[in-house]
């Protein structure tokens, strides 16, 4: 297929999965804010902010930058994670990148997969914090990541296995992998630490918290919690769920490639990664190096992604 | 006829001819059936009927790009949801005439990029077709695989009280079709009763008809030609259609950086690598499409692939050079076309034009402005123009100077009194001008589909149905014999 068209439907899935993963987490949140202590929410705040790479809104936060998620209100976090059409990090401004890939490459999915993204789409552009605040907003976020999820199912459906598919779903786990390693880091990094609300929001964050009561129970021990969400291989969502979804996605499109190199060398690297997760994760002593080192590899997997299947040199190029 | 949705509001102005009601105000034999359906229904429920004819649209995502102050926007097309009535031998005029346009421009364009036969037998001025800005000198001496320079047309095709009239042969990117179908789409299923009565032909091929007829066009027969949709890009005000298009006929929609000219071929770059191009059904104008040959600051296109073109290894649709035939001028002489090629009488006639560059039709149009329309020659899309009678004295004598000083530029025609079809605004039916274009396509051999965009002009008493100037659209049924 066109080289353009392949990198649209991977971006395009990157930008919703990442949409996605926002409205999970704000939908937490707003959860929280019910009745969670407020060191839970500003833990919580925290997290999202560092998973996304981002930071809050400064500007008229006068406080130091540690105190900048316990003065900034929830309302003014929310919206600037939500609606902000100038951070690009906000939920809203992900689905219309997401949305707008669908626009230019509609002719490459299936009709039910586009009309379900616009609809979703005009049902949110012209929406505001403000709108939603007074009333469920937990509901709206929950609506959003539903939205989403039955994109995927669409395409799961209805999408014809050509390479297309493959590189649509290869967009959703290295968006994945890449997003399931930051929140973990940043969820074992912040300086307070994690209580056992905060480890069991983890479990939610990472959709695992059905799956972990039918394994071990109520009993929700953090070492029990990480074994789950990064190396159990019957759970979608984990780190190495994502890991052996993207592998066979690259077994699908095999090296038949604009460089057959570069994708012979994308999938020596997810091998590693998925190595890294089954082999090492289990005896390091060292957890958070070996995420900082998942996180690099996970960049340079999209690096090689790209090069071998859409930014390829060709002929006097080369030279 | 004063029953609820059509009440007093409708007014009947024996200048126009109305495309649903005759004179007496009787519905017309073919509409009899849509009258009765509307007057059974409560205004308020035909609004509802046109509300979710245009949600539809705006679910779909039916488009066109507009460019506000701030950023490209997606603009929903307005469309009524009353559909406009054809009978079997009204469309059989049609199609008999567009056929034979097309075939005698296609010989048009040929024989002026080839032994110029009919500049030779003095049937129209050299220098008007030489002189035509749309005249590209590059494609001297170039055949093109079944003498088929233009492969896809959309005409536009006016009525009044004399009958239909060709009002302009678009020759080079025609748009529109993908409103044509998405129009039936959306008021078929929202009338679905009178549709089924109806016995409408259907539209519903159109893109297996354009596959056809493009694969017909590669340069070596084979059963699966590489074909691909080039699109200026998704700013262009017609990417909805680019996109629609290339879904329907299965093409690669590609921009011109994804195109390759290589060692006399044109390649796109796929994921796994370079892959030939046999056909490129190019969304983009000529002057576009090599800067090599055209414009050289054009980034839309593809360098070399005039080369290409010319060595026959890829086909262009249409063919670079085909505006030559539908320039404000050289649309005078089609009629004589018609005659000199075919021999025979042009079954569609043309809107009476005068040319300014003749003295006695200058004379005529410096005398006449306020009654007439006064069109630059190489502009489209109504821009460029005088309407005589909607303009001011100063307008009149600012236009008047810009014809004496280059009176070639200009040719001017009568107003038209465009027929008139009853739209739906808000809850009744009000008359409002309008026009239709069919899509002619011609590979091996000439198709239509019997249908057409019909464009409305939704302001009260406006005659332009331009969709950039606030047109809207309407469907058109075609009836089965």
């Amino acid at each position: 297929m066109l080289a353009r068209s392949a990198q649209g439907l991977y971006w395009m899935s990157r930008y919703l999965e990442r949409s996605e993963f926002i409205a999970r987490l704000l939908e937490l949140q707003t959860r929280a804010l019910v009745d969670r202590p407020l060191s839970e929410i500003h833990f919580g705040w925290r997290r999202i902010y560092g998973s996304l790479g981002t930071s809050p809104p400064a500007g008229d936060l006068e406080a130091d930058h540690s105190d900048d998620y316990a003065l900034a209100d929830s309302f003014t976090l929310a919206g600037d994670l939500t609606f902000e059409a100038s951070n690009p990090s906000s939920m809203r401004s992900c689905f219309a990148a997401g949305r707008e890939n669908a626009r230019q490459m509609r002719h490459c999915i299936s009709s039910g997969m586009w009309t379900n993204l616009n609809l979703a789409w005009l049902d949110i552009k012209d929406l505001d914090i403000q709108d939603i605040w007074a009333r469920e907003p937990e509901a709206f976020y929950a609506g959003m990541a539903r939205t989403i999820k039955t994109f995927d199912g669409f395409a799961a459906a209805t999408m014809y296995r050509d390479e297309g598919y493959q590189f649509l779903r290869l967009g959703t786990f290295i968006e994945r992998i890449q997003l399931t390693t930051a929140l973990v880091t940043t969820h074992c990094r912040v300086p307070e630490g994690a209580g056992d609300h905060e480890w069991t929001s983890l479990l939610r964050a990472c959709q695992a918290l059905d799956a972990f009561e039918r394994v071990h129970g109520v009993e929700r021990k953090p070492e029990r919690i990480l074994a789950l969400v990064i190396t159990d291989p019957l759970l979608q969502g984990s780190l190495l769920g994502s890991l052996t979804s993207t592998a066979s996605c690259l077994d699908a499109l095999g090296t038949e490639a604009g460089s057959p190199e570069t994708a012979a060398a994308a999938r020596r690297l997810a091998g590693r990664m998925t190595a890294r997760v089954v082999y090492d994760w289990p005896d390091s002593s060292d957890r958070l190096s070996l995420l900082d080192e998942i996180t690099r590899e996970a960049r340079d997997l999209h690096g090689l992604v790209t090069g071998a299947w859409f930014e390829y040199a060709i002929g006097e190029e080369e030279a | 006829m004063d029953a609820s949705v059509t009440g007093n509001a409708y007014d009947l102005d024996e200048t126009f001819h109305d495309e649903m009601y005759g004179a007496d105000g009787a519905p017309r034999e073919q509409c009899r059936l849509l009258d009765d359906a509307l007057q059974a229904l409560p205004g308020s429920e035909l609004a509802l009927i046109q509300d979710r004819v245009r949600r539809s649209f705006a679910e779909e995502g039916i488009s066109f790009t507009v460019y506000g102050d701030e950023e490209a926007q997606e603009r929903i097309i307005p469309v009524d949801c009353i559909p406009r009535i054809l009978t079997a031998e009204e469309w059989q005029q049609i199609e008999t005439g567009l056929t034979q346009r097309i075939d005698a421009l296609n010989r048009f364009i040929g024989d002026v990029y080839g032994e110029a036969r009919i500049v030779a037998d003095g049937v129209i001025p050299a220098d008007l077709v030489r002189g035509c800005p749309q005249y590209r000198i590059e494609m001297r001496g170039m055949r093109v695989p079944h003498d088929t320079w233009v492969a896809v047309c959309g005409t536009d095709i006016v009525r009044t009280s004399d009958g239909f009239m060709v009002l302009e042969d678009n020759l080079r990117v025609p748009s529109g079709v993908s409103y044509m179908l998405a129009n039936r789409a959306a008021v078929k299923s929202n009338l679905r009763r009178l549709y089924r009565s109806y016995h409408v032909r259907d539209i519903g091929h159109y893109g297996e008809v354009l596959r056809d007829t493009l694969a017909s066009l590669a340069p070596e027969q084979s059963d699966d030609p590489c074909i691909v949709l080039l699109t200026p890009g998704v700013f262009n005000s017609a990417f909805y259609e680019h996109m629609f298009l290339a879904q329907e006929i299965g093409a690669s929609l590609v921009e011109g950086r994804d195109l390759v000219f290589d060692n006399g071929y044109v390649f796109m770059r796929t994921t796994r690598g370079l892959r030939k191009v046999d056909v490129i059904y190019r969304r983009i104008d000529d002057d576009f499409i090599d800067p090599l040959v055209f414009r050289p600051d054009s980034l839309l296109g593809v360098p070399g692939l005039m080369n290409a073109c010319k060595r026959g290894n890829v086909t262009l649709a249409n063919a670079p050079g085909t505006g030559v035939a539908d320039d404000k001028s050289v649309y005078a002489f089609v009629p004589d076309m018609i005659r000199y090629y075919l021999g025979e009488e042009p079954v569609l006639s043309n809107v009476q034009t005068f040319l300014c560059r003749r003295p006695e039709d200058l004379e005529y149009t410096l005398d006449n402005l306020e009654n007439l329309v006064v069109k630059r020659v190489g502009e489209s899309g109504g821009y460029g123009m005088l309407v005589g009678p909607h303009a001011t004295p100063e307008e009149r004598e600012a236009y008047a100077r810009g014809i004496r000083d280059d009176p070639a530029d200009f040719i001017s025609q009568p107003v038209l009194p465009l027929s008139r079809a009853p739209c739906l605004i808000g809850e009744h039916l009000e008359p409002r001008h309008v026009d239709l274009r069919p899509f002619v396509l011609r590979g091996r051999n000439t198709r239509i589909v019997p249908g057409a965009f019909c464009r409305v002009a939704l302001v009260k008493g406006s005659l332009v149905v331009n969709s950039s100037q606030g047109g809207g659209g309407k469907d058109l049924w075609v009836l089965g014999s």
